[in-house]
């Protein structure tokens, strides 16, 4: 039987920021016995412009991923709030047909993917990010459930419901309010090897404020693969 | 104070907000309570979400054919004997109450609160004209005592402590008042009670009018509206020309959501549903009711992608679960509405181009669409303001210029992959210039990797 062949959406952050993520992504769906592809001609969603309402240079970055993708295996990212942009507001703003996203953690849920048990002995809070669960619908149980499945226990953080405070142009343009929302977060009810997100952003964010409080932060593929 | 967004911006009036520890304490704990007894009042109504929607169907409804809907309500309320009035401003609004009650040789004006009648700043416009205008809701009590602007809109003087309190009381009894509740309420209550009978004007606000029988519906835990709108000779309904029902059966709907929402009551204390004027023969009640209704704005958003604004509530829920007024504080929107609610309002009320900051008050994290009560899409409108800021150049030039550079430097890989890697040769040389900047302050930046994953991939056996 041949493999089934996925397309995989790195995004910008994954791209430039974190290889090593979208490595580990590389690996889940491969141990999986998928096939991935990564269509060479892709560049990023156009949400940051989007969300600055700047909609002229989201369309123009947004054509990348139009060109570069195709509708007939199914994309996977490593990124809910990429995710939920793509499956909610791309069709809308260069007026085309939905793609097949999936998020990680979703896709992994759904397909039944096996997870190995990498972290026994480890405990992990999860940080359900925003567009993961009020944009894109997945449940903040999914990507728990397959942090358990890796043998960690998952402890709760201390409000799941409120933001990072990351928020794309937010970050930039309050940075104090966002710093203070990073802090919140970061405040863990208990001592973690690590607090894992299922979004870059998130996690790019989170990192900026990581210091200050002693803990690690970690994206949702890194901790599935036993890189903690 | 200055507006947001104006001359000191959202997010220097945030940093107030941020650096007020007490304050963002009592916000923390007061919104988490209100937010805790939604979320366990909502968790009691059978099919909540089927009830949200209806509530959404019915706010649709009554602001789709707004013009047509207002006309039948001011029919039926002037059949019940009221007198209506339209008025297109703010200005025109306070003006008109102005002469009412000096027309009514009043000294005392007795309100209940009315979120409106702060947005027309209509104190001030009494004070002028040489009359006393008492708040008679207890929050909005101490904050005229103090004169701070209101805090949250449904919880005005959250934040006032116990002592804050007895020393407002005191003052304005002209003795002291210990600092226990008892005491306390006491004390407030002999200064109002003085009030109600004594004041020759009542204002309210209208939390809803009903379309087929002209009626007022007040919500409220104090008794203070009941009180405002049934001693004075004269009252005076205030009402935003969006605030309508179609029939009672609609009015039950909006009321089965409204407290909860709010406040996690199943119902408010007090539920009033005024119908006109004292008739002959009845023992309580006003000899005159004066209802004006208020456009200031309002009518601009129909038919435009904000029409949904109109089919608020004000029942504060969407404040309760946002982390930026959480942390931002009321101040730091103005002196009226605050929270996700506000940075949509307030725009659309006052003009884009005088507070561009407020549609960026939000990290778009969506908590406020959960937990609206008619579905607002809080967020989706903010991004629409900020496509407006855009497209009607009221965003600065550089920034508009710094969007379309990067969008066409990232409209096709190859050019991406130039940027990518001009970004890494110039980071070290950047990195000074880049912790300088503002939003560098307290944060570890996070840096390029050595290899983008493209690279890697390309290099992979």
């Amino acid at each position: 039987m041949t493999p089934t062949t996925v397309q995989l959406f790195a995004t910008c952050l994954g791209d430039l920021l974190y290889p090593d993520v979208v490595t580990a992504t590389v690996r889940l769906l491969e141990e999986a016995g998928y096939s991935v592809e990564f269509p060479e001609g892709q560049v990023c969603c156009g949400q940051p412009a989007f969300n600055a309402g700047h909609h002229r240079a989201a369309g123009r970055v947004a054509r990348t991923f139009a060109r570069a993708f195709s509708r007939t295996a199914p994309i996977v990212t490593p990124s809910g709030s990429c995710a939920a942009f793509v499956q909610r507001r791309l069709p809308d703003l260069l007026d085309c047909e939905p793609f097949p996203i999936v998020e990680l953690s979703q896709f992994l849920t759904a397909e039944s993917v096996g997870i190995k048990p990498c972290n026994e002995g480890r405990t992990f809070a999860f940080h359900p990010s925003c567009h993961l669960t009020r944009e894109l619908g997945v449940l903040a149980e999914v990507p728990e459930e397959l942090l358990r499945r890796s043998g960690a226990r998952v402890v709760p953080v201390a409000r799941p419901d409120l933001c990072c405070g990351f928020g794309g142009v937010f970050a930039v343009r309050q940075p104090e309010l966002s710093v203070a929302m990073a802090d919140q977060k970061l405040t863990l009810p208990e001592p973690v090897d690590a607090l894992v997100t299922a979004d870059p952003g998130c996690l790019a964010h989170l990192d900026t404020r990581a210091h200050a409080h002693g803990v690690r932060v970690a994206h949702l593929a890194t901790a599935l693969t036993g890189g903690l | 104070m200055s507006p947001p967004g104006s001359i000191t911006g959202f997010r220097t009036s945030a940093r107030v907000g941020l650096a007020d520890a007490h304050a963002r304490a009592a916000v923390a704990e007061a919104t988490d309570r209100l937010r805790d007894g939604r979320l366990a009042a909502w968790a009691t109504v059978p099919e909540v979400e089927a009830v949200r929607d209806r509530a959404e169907e019915v706010r649709q409804r009554a602001v789709d054919g707004l013009p047509e809907n207002l006309g039948r309500f001011m029919g039926a309320a002037e059949a019940a004997g009221a007198t209506v009035s339209f008025c297109s401003t703010g200005v025109e609004a306070s003006r008109l109450i102005t002469a009412l009650c000096s027309a009514a040789d009043a000294r005392l004006v007795a309100k209940s609160k009315s979120m409106l009648s702060e947005e027309i700043r209509l104190n001030e416009a009494l004070e002028a004209a040489g009359m006393r205008c008492v708040e008679t809701d207890l929050g909005e009590y101490l904050n005229q005592l103090a004169g701070d602007p209101p805090a949250h809109i449904l919880c005005p003087s959250l934040g006032k402590t116990a002592e804050d309190s007895a020393v407002l009381l005191s003052r304005a009894g002209g003795k002291t008042v210990p600092t226990d509740l008892p005491s306390l309420t006491r004390a407030a209550r002999l200064q109002l009670r003085e009030v109600f009978t004594t004041a020759d004007v009542g204002i309210t606000g209208v939390n809803f009018g009903v379309a087929e029988s002209g009626s007022l519906c007040l919500v409220t835990n104090e008794g203070n509206g009941r009180l405002v709108s049934s001693l004075p000779r004269l009252h005076i309904a205030l009402m935003g020309m969006e605030r309508l029902v179609l029939t009672l059966d609609d009015l039950a709907v909006m009321l089965a959501l409204l407290a909860s929402s709010g406040t996690g009551q199943r119902l408010s204390s007090y539920t009033t549903l005024i119908t006109g004027p004292r008739r002959p023969g009845e023992a309580d009640g006003p000899d005159e009711l004066h209802i004006v209704v208020v456009d200031n704005g309002r009518s601009s958003l129909l038919g435009s992608p904000y029409q949904a604004m109109l089919h608020c509530i004000r029942c504060g829920s969407c404040l309760n679960v946002c982390p930026v007024y959480r942390n931002a504080g009321a101040a730091a929107y103005g002196e009226v509405y605050s929270g996700p609610m506000g940075a949509v309002l307030v725009p659309l009320l006052e003009g884009l181009a005088n507070v561009p900051d407020l549609p960026h008050a939000s990290s778009l994290c969506r908590s406020c669409v959960d937990a609206c009560p008619v579905k607002i899409p809080i967020p989706d409108l903010l991004l629409e303001l900020r496509r407006d800021l855009v497209d009607r150049q009221v965003a600065p030039l550089w920034e508009r210029a710094a969007f379309a550079l990067w969008s066409l430097a990232w409209s096709s890989s190859v050019t991406y992959r130039v940027t990518a890697r001009l970004a890494r040769v110039l980071q070290p040389l950047l990195a000074p210039v880049v912790a300088r900047l503002p939003a560098a302050t307290q944060r570890r930046l996070p840096r390029l990797a050595l290899r983008t994953f493209r690279e890697t991939w390309r290099a992979r056996p």
